[in-house]
């Protein structure tokens, strides 16, 4: 029996072929996905190199800066750079539009600044092409033009009638022409192979290389189901390209967007300058630690003096600037901290709305996985930038201890006098090395996967339902 | 396998002379077959028997209900009444192993157009579960007249009539004891009718059943050992082939025929 | 006229026609509406951000003592409002900041903040009006017109509808030229509907018109032309939707491609480091190192430039204007590749009408790259006022006073 299914698979690939169409599509497509992948490979791992190099540089600056006031290389501030996980190859994600690096200060939390696509050409909608788009959006109007007639062209054909009365039944005939169909994708899959291959070279982790490539799979067989689904439904060609079409247009055009404007119209997003425009009414609350005399840090002054015993701020053994400092960093961190969670979350609860539309698209539930699979998701973007908030924190509050325990008081609120007291202020450059180095990785496999399992769970079940659709009605095949 | 010209080992009836006798248990048999067709009772109470070795066909004009039948006998359609029985069992017990002692030629039947007449051949037999080689495949294409020169061309080249000979040819390499041969002769010039005529009796003098539908009284009445008259649905008339006699009265089946469709 | 009226009823009675076109309408008219609702809610939006700019302003007023103050805590609210014509596309306004509070401090470091929403959204994109009618509407009209002459021919009608028309091909240009105007008056009915809502000027929408009929005319003659290979319905279709794709997708990727490599833009982190180094060793250098340059800028100035303390505020100035100086050639460069960018990319998008006809619709919406730019050079000129405000009350070292601080630069956008 399963002779008679593997000559029917064979059978339709020898139809694609000797079929100039199909084959000049298949063609055209091994092009597509060569010259993308080619492309973003060589973008992402020039991106990659650079980023790294950049940041490589950016420590060295910091680092190789020379004696100074503690609190003006808090000012003076360093560059943290997302490095493009290995597998952005395939799917670079929300890499071009986030921005790529930020830039970390005292008492301030900066956005990533400096996304693509800003400062790209403007060419229209579709104009960023990757690997992932491809497979997303595109190939399965290569698995609709060449599969579309599986069944039903044997049916114009009056091939049908032939086929099972050869003893071939309708479930038989459906898992050859479906084999056929799979067998297409897995060739198609061959550039994923060899870009997931490239990234585990690079170090990334075996497991989620080999996620991503089941989850273009399984999505890939998705659209196989339909296709032999709907060729076996209908009478006439025209009648179920023009179904597929529909189904393609509405999954890959219209679902996705619409998936978007529901999430923002039913989880508004603040805007960023109004939501820091509360922020700083809550910041002028907790106070400007730059003026250590300023009413809102007498408490910290009073129980600093009852603590260590002494009437003066002058006799107190550390430097009360340097606390004031430091306590106000951490308060002000902790209202930042408070605003920048509340956005994340909220970005979180959207995407994750607009992740279960793909219960009406594979093409979203896709999507979002293929993101979260390669490291380049709205998630790692936030990770990104809550290491990039700890970094920040931790070299500001080292420059903030050394202001404390090194800088003597007196000498330091004395530097404005004259030039000479200001030098007096400087600290040795050995203090910058507070600074941690910056290596920013996508979370690891297991949580990746994790993170897919939604959507894996979304094309499970489009896969499941699909194909018992298919099963259902190839075993009532008539010719 | 290699298709021998008249006898075929698998077939006790191989040598079976032409004149059916009434004791053999029947091949194909409908009894009181009704079929309901897209909410349509395309079928009513319908009976024949047909007996090893014997050449049957069901005359009719379009929507008569001949391919119906056929399909029927193929279980491709389920009876709303009555039942279809291939070699004494019910159709439906067990399809699989009936399937495999029928050799269908579909109405109009197409075979792919990107393959060769070997190519199709050797793909659908390999679906049935057999193979032929190369000179089996060219003994029968001889035995359906098909020229040499164009078997090995693809056959989207083929004329209609091209085409339903490789369609034969399928049908008789399947090499099973029950044909079941729908509008064989529909697009095939007047030469080639008689070739299939003659390649029909043959294929009965070597034992096999044919169930063949069809409108056209003449070659009916030339091929058929029997024919039965199908109207509406219903069976309106038999003619059997008298003892010694080639053929049917053609006049008698025509005035039938076209009687009946007047009325 | 009968001829028309026939054909009209046999698109009335076309039940796949009637699909596609009752499809066009649907989005389309959803597309309007949530462009619509973006931009009132991006009024909103700017409507509560002024009132909020003004309600700091009044607490800020009078808490600071000194000018270097005034300037250092004081955000100016700038903006760009949308157009009444931005319902239709969204454009730049995506990824583009439109909006920025702006300090007296060394512009560079902040011009380039963006307000991004969603990072998921904007990768998806939106469904505004200019991706229904670029997009969607090609791929609707080749669904309509792909098997007008096939599927006749596959029902064995064609020779018979040939022998019978006059013209040779009449019957079929007055059907694809029926569906053609009809899928257009689909997408143009709702756009006009928006515009009468937004108050849109009614050159603006005839010109989007014209756009639209334009390019629903190109792909008309695509299918057109791809008729009289006289393949059949599927094949049609298929080779149809593939030069969709390769218009619509594969050409202004590879523009996009080439227009990148070939007009190449300083790294923007490179612009912010450079400014960021600049600002940051003036703490350490000879006050003479800022205060020379700066002359040179604004030589009013040069009688004032004794920097006797440690810390002044006009040096802090100083040294921020000095800090934008340095990365002028940088940040200039940045803006002008932007302009080659988007000049090359609207000269190669002649190759790709949908990449054409989406340019098209954003110049009309104000939501192109020129838009995004000509608000950019709103917010430099602001800066500029701001600056001129400043230096004369920090260099002359004036007390700051309520009266002085009425006659602060506001922004004003350039409204609809």
């Amino acid at each position: 029996m399963m002779n008679s299914v593997f000559s029917i698979a064979r059978e339709e690939w020898r139809l694609w072929l000797r079929s100039r169409l199909a084959l000049s599509a298949l063609l055209v497509f091994a092009l597509l996905l060569t010259a993308t992948s080619t492309l973003i490979a060589l973008r992402m791992s020039a991106e990659h190199q650079q980023r790294t190099e950049q940041q490589a540089l950016a420590e060295e600056t910091f680092l190789s800066q020379p004696d100074r006031h503690p609190h003006r290389m808090v000012h003076y501030g360093h560059y943290v750079f997302r490095v493009p996980p290995p597998l952005s190859v395939v799917d670079p994600g929300v890499d071009a539009v986030t921005g790529q690096s930020i830039f970390l200060e005292g008492h301030r939390q900066n956005t990533a600044m400096f996304a693509d696509a800003g400062a790209s050409a403007n060419i229209g909608s579709f104009e960023a092409l990757n690997a992932a788009l491809v497979y997303q959006l595109f190939v399965p109007l290569l698995l609709i033009a060449i599969g579309h007639g599986l069944i039903v062209r044997e049916r114009e054909e009056n091939t049908l009638a032939p086929l099972l009365a050869q003893n071939v039944t309708g479930v038989m005939l459906c898992l050859g022409k479906w084999i056929a169909l799979a067998g297409v994708t897995l060739v198609l899959l061959l550039p994923l192979f060899v870009m997931t291959a490239v990234a585990v070279a690079r170090g990334e982790s075996l497991l989620a290389s080999a996620g991503l490539i089941g989850i273009y799979a399984l999505y890939s067989l998705v659209w196989c189901s339909l296709i032999l689904l709907v060729s076996a439904l209908v009478r006439s060609r025209g009648l179920g390209l023009g179904i597929l079409a529909l189904f393609w247009l509405g999954a890959v055009l219209i679902v996705p967007r619409s998936a978007v404007e529901t999430a923002s119209s039913v989880m508004p997003a603040e805007g960023k300058l109004e939501a820091d425009l509360r922020m700083q009414a809550d910041l002028r609350e907790v106070g400007d630690g730059h003026y250590a005399g300023a009413p809102e840090f007498m408490q910290l002054q009073a129980n600093l003096l009852a603590q260590y015993d002494v009437e003066r701020v002058e006799d107190l053994p550390v430097n009360f600037r340097g606390v004031v400092a430091e306590v106000n960093e951490a308060d002000l961190t902790e209202v930042m901290n408070r605003y920048a969670e509340e956005r994340m979350a909220l970005e979180a609860r959207q995407a994750r709305f607009a992740e279960s539309f793909g219960w009406l698209s594979p093409v979203v539930a896709v999507s979002a996985g293929s993101r979260a699979l390669s490291g380049t998701d709205l998630a790692t973007h936030h990770r990104f930038l809550r290491e990039a908030e700890a970094v920040r924190f931790d070299f500001v509050q080292g420059l903030n201890r050394v202001h404390v325990e090194q800088l003597d008081y007196i000498i330091d609120i004395n530097r404005s006098n004259d030039t000479a007291s200001e030098r007096r202020t400087r600290m040795s450059a050995e203090n910058w090395n507070v600074l941690d180095e910056f290596n920013f990785q996508a979370a690891p496999a297991t949580e990746r996967l994790t993170r897919a399992t939604p959507a894996l769970t979304m094309l499970s079940a489009w896969f499941l339902l699909l194909t018992a659709g298919g099963i259902f009605v190839s075993r009532r095949i008539r010719p | 396998m290699v298709v021998s010209d008249k006898t075929s080992p698998s077939d006790p009836q191989a040598n079976a002379t032409r004149e059916s006798s009434p004791i053999d248990a029947p091949v194909l048999a409908a009894e009181s077959l009704s079929v309901i067709r897209s909410g349509q009772r395309v079928l009513k109470d319908v009976t024949f028997r047909i007996s090893p070795g014997e050449v049957h066909a069901l005359l009719g004009g379009n929507g008569a209900g001949k391919s119906t039948t056929l399909l029927t006998f193929l279980g491709f359609l389920t009876p709303a009444g009555g039942s279809v029985q291939v070699q004494g069992r019910d159709v439906g017990e067990n399809l699989s192993a009936i399937r495999r002692t029928i050799a269908y030629l579909p109405e109009a039947a197409s075979l792919y157009g990107h393959l060769n007449a070997y190519e199709n051949l050797g793909y659908f037999l390999s679906l049935a579960g057999t193979n032929a080689d190369r000179s089996a495949l060219d003994d029968v294409l001889d035995r359906v007249a098909l020229q040499s020169g164009a078997r090995g061309m693809r056959m989207q080249t083929y004329s209609k009539g091209m085409r339903q000979k490789v369609a034969i040819a399928l049908a008789i390499l399947r090499d099973t004891p029950i044909l079941l041969l729908d509008e064989p002769t529909s697009g095939l010039d007047p030469v080639a009718i008689d070739d299939f005529n003659r390649l029909v009796r043959d294929l009965a003098d070597a034992g096999r059943t044919i169930l063949l539908v069809t409108h056209d009284v003449y070659g009916a009445c030339h091929v058929a050992d029997r024919i039965d008259l199908l109207q509406n649905g219903e069976l309106v008339g038999t003619f059997d082939r008298p003892p010694g006699i080639d053929r049917i009265d053609t006049e008698a089946v025509h005035e039938a025929f076209a009687g009946r469709a007047a009325a | 006229m009968t001829g028309l009226l026939r054909e009209i009823r046999f698109l009335s009675r076309d039940s796949a026609a009637l699909l596609w076109l009752g499809i066009a309408v649907f989005i389309a008219v959803v597309s309007v509406f949530l462009g619509l609702r973006e931009v009132s809610s991006q009024r909103t939006e700017l409507n509560n951000l002024i009132a909020a700019d003004y309600r700091e302003r009044e607490v800020e007023m009078g808490r600071y003592q000194d000018w270097g103050e005034v300037a250092y805590y004081t955000f100016h609210l700038t903006y760009a409002p949308p157009s009444d014509f931005a319902f239709a596309a969204q454009g730049q306004r995506d990824t583009s900041p439109w909006k920025h509070n702006i300090r007296a401090l060394a512009l560079e470091g902040q011009i380039y903040e963006t307000d991004a929403e969603n990072p998921d959204f904007a990768l998806i994109g939106r469904l505004d009006f200019a991706f229904v009618a670029n997009l969607l509407a090609p791929l609707l009209l080749i669904l309509l017109l792909h098997d007008l002459r096939s599927a006749e021919s596959a029902a064995g009608r064609y020779e018979l509808l040939c022998a019978t028309a006059a013209r040779q091909g009449s019957p079929w240009l007055a059907r694809a030229a029926l569906r053609s105007s009809a899928l257009a008056l689909c997408l143009i009915g709702p756009l006009w509907a928006g515009g009468l809502l937004a108050g849109t000027d009614a050159a603006s929408l005839a010109l989007a018109s014209l756009v639209v009929v334009s390019h629903i005319g190109f792909w008309w003659a695509v299918c057109a032309l791809m008729e009289r290979f006289g393949w059949s319905s599927p094949v049609n279709l298929t080779a149809l939707v593939g030069a969709w794709l390769a218009f619509a997708v594969i050409v202004p990727a590879a523009i996009k491609v080439s227009v990148e490599s070939i007009v190449p833009l300083p790294d923007g982190g490179e612009i912010l480091f450079t400014q960021r180094e600049a600002v940051n060793d003036a703490w350490d250098l000879p006050k003479d190192a800022t205060m020379e340059p700066f002359i040179a800028r604004h030589p009013e100035w040069a009688d004032y430039t004794e920097v006797g303390q440690p810390f002044e505020w006009k040096w802090y100035y100083a040294f921020q204007q000095v800090g934008d100086q340095t990365v002028e050639p940088l940040s200039l460069a940045f803006r002008e590749g932007r302009i080659r960018r988007d000049r090359f990319a609207g000269s190669l998008a002649w190759l790709s009408p949908p990449a054409l006809a989406e340019r098209a619709l954003q110049a009309l919406a104000g939501t192109d790259v020129a838009a995004t730019l000509a608000y950019e050079q709103q917010v430099r000129e602001f800066h500029t006022a701001l600056r001129k405000y400043y230096y004369p009350r920090l260099f002359r070292d004036e007390p700051v006073s309520n009266a002085s601080l009425e006659q602060r630069p506001q922004f004003r956008g350039t409204s609809e």
